[in-house]
């Protein structure tokens, strides 16, 4: 018993570092590079770092990330001046676009079509219109540089606060000692990555065991009532009165058939800008999204691109904007 | 619970070291507790449908003794007999089949212009493994019956042995002969034994998590959606339904006698490479073989097997083969694929070489086989994954439609994944996995026989990252078989 014991357990630790060698090597797991708040309270990546994002068990999607000294994913410094003309794309994991490569992204890709202008992409993993108009608002100098902002909104899930609250618990949890285990031992981060260990965070946070029903009942869909619809109006003006929107040259970016028609009609009667890609994205002719995720791949950024370019070259005359 | 879920994880390592640190000196006390753990096990699905597997314990345990204090009158033998059947087969028509009579009733009225209005279908579970079970129990009252075995006069070894966790939902079907008599009888520790539970447990989890579960959105999807594919997506549709299936049973079968070999009990081998058959017959030499030799020895045999004319021998194959489909479920679907691998089996029967190759496999005496061979081998393989599309239709109408469609639209198209992964991936795992389990073909029960250390720790390593290159969070895990 004693032998059978030991051998099991010294199977089992020279398994798991030979595997921990292959996914280091076939660069199975992804990077995630650091995060923090800076002092005006704006949560961002740490500077500097450069990496690879991977989607898929067998590394089915693989892109290259440059975090600059802003703290974004993107091929650039954010240099704005009098002298230039600049839009800064401002949102989510969409526009930081970990999952192409930061020499491919959306902003380079309106560069290529408008000659001399700079994109700049604040996007970040989790941000919503609180996170981006409270960007806005403490980098106030920058942006008052900058010719055009573009701010994507999922209205599903971008207005679902009223003001801007820095995330410290979610910087703290992620800079821990477990997380910094994981980040550290690449089969852990490949394992939570695949979703292997995802039974084992339920089993600990007690929630239950699966489903081994032959036909698991299907989640219910997302559906926004009337009354939340209402709540999320009243956090954009709220958002909007707090941290301030220059109508004259910020514009938001949506997805029409996810967005409530009162929302729409509360913005086109309050002249607040919108460029709308649903059509884009339904008369396209290849898939717009990646196969292993819900993000945009490159024809779906290519449609965005388009989008911004063409409402860039057909802007109507900025007098009368507010 | 599962066997490829995180609670089993936690669960195995658990009662086998109470198993055997705890609870080793007490042969007794260690039955008890393989009761309670098995128990657990089982109820951790329903613990309401303990209640039956207790009830059919001890009835066929008080059958047993009736039949044995009546062995010399053989009327009254057969009286308890009846009772054991009558109880077991009764439970298993009642949860398993009595929706399947009531709607075939109510359809044939139908057929005849009659409508009656389906208000008497029940709604009744399924509990899980029922149908090994119950069949477990019986061949425990059929060996008395026929004077194999003298019954069991320990309740809680013969507990034990009804419930015993590992081969409780999916099986192999155990002959008490077997089981029992381990069962009752102290075990003691084996490193080799335990080592090689070790193993069949790892292979067993690579056959269900790599090879069944990777195919199943990709078999799930074309059979749902198989009005709208060519010809050539519907034939590879059946063909990953035979590997599914086949990496489903053999992966949950090698697991439990993995497990069952940790605990020092051997079960019986349940599946030796049938896909290297060369005739149906071999195929069911191969296939499934408790439930296989539990026909043979408790259905064919008493029918007059084939020691009666050839047409009896025939109306014999044909019952065992019907029977034999409707065990697996409640559909006419079922019973067809028993009738047609009947159709296929029979003439191997009446050119004498249904016991041809029951000793021998497969380039037995070279490493590659001869083309022949190869050529008998893909035959079989051809005709036992046809028979599939009735195996894995929800319906007979869509069996039909299935293999219609496969006539009339005879074209070829690439299939592309409906999660969009690489199909290039899976048809190299198949063909690594088939040419794998060739080298491997002659002893099912040790997967990784291979002299060099290094080799065998290579091939540890290899099958556990392939189980995380192809896992998926999104797969319906659980097992094909417990729905029979």
């Amino acid at each position: 018993m004693k032998k059978f014991l030991i051998r099991i357990v010294a199977y089992i630790f020279l398994i798991l570092v030979v595997i921990e060698v292959l996914v280091r090597v076939f660069h199975l797991y992804t990077e995630d590079p650091p995060r923090f708040i800076d002092k005006l309270d704006v949560e961002k990546r740490v500077p500097g770092h450069k990496g690879y994002a991977v989607t898929g068990n067998r590394n089915q999607n693989f892109s290259e990330f440059n975090i600059n000294e802003a703290g974004f994913n993107s091929h650039r410094e954010f240099t704005p001046s009098k002298v230039k003309y600049e839009i800064a794309l401002i949102g989510d994991s969409f526009i930081e676009g970990f999952h192409q490569d930061y020499y491919d992204s959306t902003g380079k890709k309106i560069e290529q079509q408008l000659n001399g202008v700079e994109v700049y992409e604040y996007g970040y993993a989790g941000y919503d219109l609180a996170n981006q108009l409270h960007l806005m608002h403490s980098y106030k100098d920058e942006f008052e540089l900058i010719d055009e902002i573009i701010v994507y909104l999922n209205y599903e899930s971008d207005l679902e606060r009223a003001e801007y609250e820095p995330n410290f618990g979610r910087i703290t949890m992620l800079s821990s000692t477990v997380f910094k285990i994981r980040d550290n031992i690449k089969l852990l981060a490949y394992g939570s990555k695949i979703g292997i260990l995802e039974p084992v965070k339920k089993l600990i946070t007690g929630q239950g065991s699966e489903n081994t029903s032959e036909d698991p009942e299907p989640e219910d869909e997302y559906e926004i009532t009337p009354d939340m619809e209402q709540e999320y109006l009243e956090n954009f003006k709220n958002l909007v009165r707090l941290y301030g929107f220059d109508k004259c040259k910020t514009t938001i970016l949506l997805d029409s058939r996810k967005t409530s028609t009162s929302f729409l009609d509360y913005c086109e009667a309050n002249n607040f800008k919108y460029i709308d890609f649903a059509s884009k994205f339904e008369d396209a002719s290849k898939p717009v999204t990646l196969i292993y995720d819900w993000h945009w791949n490159n024809h779906g950024r290519e449609l965005i691109a388009e989008c911004i370019v063409d409402f860039i070259k057909t802007r109507k005359n900025r007098d009368n904007c507010n | 619970m599962l066997f490829n879920s995180i609670e089993f994880l936690f669960f195995l390592p658990l009662v086998f070291g109470l198993y055997w640190f705890v609870f080793k000196q007490n042969v007794r006390v260690q039955n008890i507790f393989l009761i309670f753990a098995s128990y657990l096990f089982y109820g951790w699905w329903d613990w309401r449908f303990l209640l039956l597997i207790f009830l059919s314990t001890l009835v066929d345990f008080f059958v047993g003794q009736r039949i044995y204090k009546n062995i010399d009158d053989r009327k009254k033998a057969r009286y308890w007999l009846w009772a054991s059947m009558a109880f077991n087969i009764g439970m298993l028509g009642f949860f398993k089949y009595s929706n399947f009579f009531v709607d075939s009733f109510i359809d044939m009225f139908h057929a005849i212009g009659y409508d009656i209005k389906s208000t008497w279908t029940l709604k009744v579970i399924l509990p899980v493994g029922i149908s090994f079970y119950t069949f477990q129990t019986m061949s425990y009252s059929f060996d008395i019956y026929y004077k194999k075995l003298t019954p069991s006069k320990n309740f809680i070894a013969f507990t034990a042995f009804v419930s015993f966790f590992p081969q409780l939902v999916a099986g192999p079907i155990e002959r008490a002969s077997n089981l029992l008599s381990q069962i009752i009888n102290r075990r003691s520790f084996s490193y080799v034994q335990a080592s090689g539970g070790i193993k069949l447990i790892l292979w067993g989890l690579f056959k269900k998590m790599v090879i069944a579960d990777s195919l199943a959105p990709i078999v799930d999807d074309i059979f749902a959606n198989y009005g709208t594919y060519p010809a050539s997506t519907l034939i590879l549709g059946v063909c990953l339904f035979s590997f599914q299936v086949y990496g489903d049973f053999s992966g949950y079968s090698d697991i439990a006698i993995g497990t069952a070999k940790l605990f020092g009990i051997e079960l019986m081998s349940n599946f030796k490479f049938p896909n290297f058959s060369r005739n149906v017959a071999e195929y069911w030499q191969r296939w499934h073989v408790s439930l296989s030799t539990w026909f043979r020895h408790y259905l064919y045999i008493p029918m007059g097997g084939s020691r009666v004319s050839k047409a009896k021998s025939v109306r014999n194959i044909i019952v065992i083969f019907l029977v034999s489909g409707f065990w697996h479920g409640a559909n006419w679907t079922f019973i067809f694929w028993g009738g047609l691998h009947a159709l296929f089996y029979i003439p191997v029967f009446l050119m004498g070489r249904n016991r041809m190759y029951a000793n021998n496999v497969v380039g037995e005496k070279s490493l590659f086989p001869t083309p022949v061979e190869i050529l008998q081998v893909l035959l079989t393989f051809a005709l036992v994954t046809f028979s599939r599309i009735f195996f894995r239709s929800p319906s007979l109408t869509d069996s039909f439609q299935y293999m219609n469609r496969i006539a009339t639209n005879f074209t070829y198209e690439p299939y592309a994944h409906p999660m969009g992964y690489r199909m290039l991936d899976f048809y190299i795992l198949l063909a690594l996995f088939v040419v794998y389990e060739y080298l491997i073909r002659k002893d099912e029960r040790n997967p990784f026989k291979f002299k060099s250390k290094i080799v065998r720790f290579l091939l540890y390593t290899a099958v556990i990252l392939t189980m995380l290159l192809f896992f998926d969070d999104g797969v319906n895990r659980s097992f094909i078989y417990f729905q029979f």
